[in-house]
């Protein structure tokens, strides 16, 4: 049974689930997960590997739609939509949920190409003027713009790894979404570039309701408002995520918070 | 590690690879390697000779293929009457007009009264076809006076090259040595389309029945594999039905090239009875030999894009089709052109599904359409060393040149447009 923290002050869910479960063919990877996500923090989902956190985030934007096996159940509302149902258009989904990967992915194009894709094919943009704002200003909530400002033409793939996941950051809120999902997004950086995003998760809370996945425990106590503890494809607690490394009431969690495995 | 010697050598408190059997072992292994890049060596090596030695033996022969033993001409149109005008001279019918008006006389009686009878008997009887060309590509002409090299006949023209009957050989080294026989360098070539003799043969009816065939291959063969290898790879369910379509691919890939050339003679044929030997029947049964290859690289290319690029689009709300036509396929291009051309070179080169269609016909014209009977260089080299004439065997060479500069020209483009397309990721 999950243990969810009392003192939430949680005002209002933006994305609220329950009772999800992933299959991956006869295997389930999620087994009843209900959670409600903050619009105003940074919330955390951590655990060991294979405990199916990833797997969870990915039902926020059903990015599990791409693996054929993959089956969800239950229900997540993104403000009171469901969006597991036939009903919801996932193109406009995943304009909304934007997401950001463990391993950098720009497009082979050019930086300004990069963060103008979303916007064009949205049609949110249409005259280039109106394209270079949104670029400016994406690439400058990413901390990027200084970088960069004199080769947007440079192609996204020639910049550091650092650079790289930046760029896809900005190309996330290049469309402006209400959340920001994050996969283990400094995993493959240095600390000095992970310091660099932890930074600028920081400055996009509050603006974006923002869910991260990690495996750092360090990283999750340093960035995040929420942590959820998952464990065998469980979720095992959930709170304040002071609470949840300084005060766990699950064995479990307590465990894993002091090392003991994972 | 159980030997004698080695439970010695331990005991000893000698570490196992500090010991003189550790080195001979590793001597052996640089021996092994050494032999090994000898033995790849050796087999570079080896084919690299044999190419140069097709090539440099084709080359050499070709270049004599290029060349014809011509004699000079001089003709006075106003003095020997031949009639004409501008408006009959390019008329179609130009050639037959001039024929019946007795051209061929007037260039076989000034032949005579500059070479001499016995000379001018051996010109190509073709010659004067070369000199109405001129008529006909230049009107005026016909009030003024002009030098022709005219083409030799093949009987003369293998004597100048040392063969043949002996009277035959003296005639060109007299005719030679007073600057009445020679052999040029022949234009001609490129421009002509097959005939009976060697002298007045030409390459661009097969090179253009070649091009206009590949055309058609590559306008069916191109769109119908690269979208058969997206909707395979991106949209098709991965079931039993989708398994058996793999599989009925990769078979038809290997069907034997003649096969195709009896489907396209049982079915293209049967739809289609007027085309026989036509460039458009021609493509398309090489189009279905070239497809299968096509929709095998084509889909290699598209797995090899890396899956983060469509997680990529798909996360920033890109439909399916735009992930497709946005990343994947400019993603897969350089590796569906190197297919792509990769199957034209093979299609190019290919006879025997176009026997089956008739294309080994006898075209002494260049074909005018797709639907205009027509042969295609292999073809054309097929049929040309099958004479048995000794001036085809250069004329064969020539043609064989043609053909690989042809395919060169397309490998150099294929190489052009997948550096041009290539990005890295």
């Amino acid at each position: 049974m999950t243990v969810i923290h009392p003192n939430m002050d949680d005002a209002s869910a933006k994305i609220r689930a329950r009772d999800v479960c992933v299959f991956y063919g006869d295997k389930q990877a999620i087994d009843h997960v209900s959670i409600d996500i903050s619009p105003d923090y940074v919330t955390a989902f951590i655990g060991p590997s294979g405990c199916g956190k990833s797997t969870f985030l990915r039902c926020f934007n059903r990015m599990n739609d791409t693996i054929g096996t993959a089956r969800v159940t239950g229900r997540i509302e993104l403000e009171g939509e469901n969006i597991l149902s036939d009903a919801m258009d996932v193109v406009q989904l995943r304009a909304r949920v934007g997401m950001v990967f463990q391993k950098p992915n720009p497009f082979p194009k050019s930086i300004y190409e990069n963060i103008a894709y979303g916007p064009k094919i949205h049609g949110l943009a249409d005259k280039k003027p109106d394209l270079d704002i949104i670029v400016e200003r994406s690439l400058m909530r990413a901390g990027l713009w200084d970088e960069v400002k004199d080769r947007l033409e440079d192609s996204g793939t020639a910049l550091s790894g650092g650079q790289q996941q930046r760029l896809c950051i900005a190309r996330a809120i290049a469309v402006d979404p209400e959340v920001i999902l994050m996969d283990e997004p400094a995993s493959a950086l240095d600390p000095i570039a992970t310091a660099k995003i932890e930074e600028l998760i920081d400055e996009l809370s509050g603006r974006y309701a923002i869910v991260i996945v990690t495996h750092s425990m360090q990283q999750a106590a340093r960035v995040s408002q929420r942590t959820a503890f998952f464990h065998l494809g469980k979720m095992v607690e959930y709170g304040p995520t002071s609470e949840i490394f300084t005060n766990p009431i699950e064995e479990r969690t307590k465990d894993y918070i002091t090392g003991r495995y994972g | 590690m159980n030997s004698p010697a080695a439970l010695a050598a331990e005991s000893a408190g000698v570490r196992p690879t500090r010991t003189p059997a550790f080195e001979q072992r590793l001597a052996r292994r640089y021996r092994a390697e050494r032999n090994f890049r000898l033995m790849g060596l050796s087999a570079v090596v080896l084919s690299v000779a044999v190419l140069v030695f097709l090539l440099g033996n084709m080359f050499i022969n070709g270049l004599a293929g290029f060349q014809r033993a011509e004699m000079p001409v001089t003709i006075n149109f106003a003095e020997a009457g031949v009639e004409g005008d501008a408006i009959s001279l390019t008329a179609p019918s130009a050639l037959q007009t001039l024929e019946m008006g007795g051209l061929p006389d007037v260039v076989a009686f000034y032949a005579e009264d500059q070479l001499g009878e016995t000379a001018a008997a051996q010109l190509s009887p073709d010659a004067w076809r070369d000199v109405a060309a001129a008529l006909m590509a230049d009107p005026a002409l016909i009030t003024g006076t002009r030098t022709f090299q005219l083409a030799a006949s093949s009987d003369l023209a293998s004597g100048l090259g040392g063969e043949g009957p002996p009277e035959m050989q003296a005639l060109a080294k007299q005719l030679a040595s007073e600057g009445k026989l020679a052999k040029n360098w022949d234009w001609g070539f490129m421009s002509r389309s097959d005939a009976t003799s060697p002298q007045a043969v030409g390459i661009w009816g097969a090179l253009k029945g070649s091009i206009l065939t590949m055309i058609i291959t590559l306008v069916l063969a191109f769109p119908v594999g690269v979208l058969s290898a997206l909707y395979l790879e991106e949209y098709a369910p991965k079931n039993r039905w989708t398994d058996v379509i793999e599989v009925s691919i990769n078979n038809l890939a290997a069907v034997p090239s003649i096969i195709f050339g009896l489907l396209g003679l049982a079915v293209f044929l049967t739809v289609f009875p007027n085309m026989r030997s036509a460039p458009l029947i021609g493509g398309m049964t090489l189009a279905l030999m070239t497809m299968p290859v096509i929709v095998i690289s084509g889909r290699n290319a598209i797995k090899a894009v890396p899956p983060s690029i469509r997680d990529g689009a798909l996360a920033v709300g890109a439909s399916p089709v735009q992930v497709v036509f946005h990343h994947v396929l400019p993603l897969a291009l350089p590796g569906m052109l190197t297919g792509t051309i990769i199957g034209m070179a093979r299609a190019l080169g290919e006879t025997a599904p176009l026997l089956m269609i008739g294309m080994r016909a006898f075209v002494a014209t260049p074909p005018e359409g797709f639907t205009s009977p027509a042969t295609v260089l292999p073809v054309q080299i097929f049929l040309w060393s099958d004479e048995i004439n000794r001036g085809f065997v250069e004329r064969t060479s020539a043609a064989i040149i043609v053909l690989l500069a042809f395919l060169l020209l397309m490998n150099g483009l294929a190489i052009y447009l997948r550096n041009k397309f290539e990005k890295n990721w």
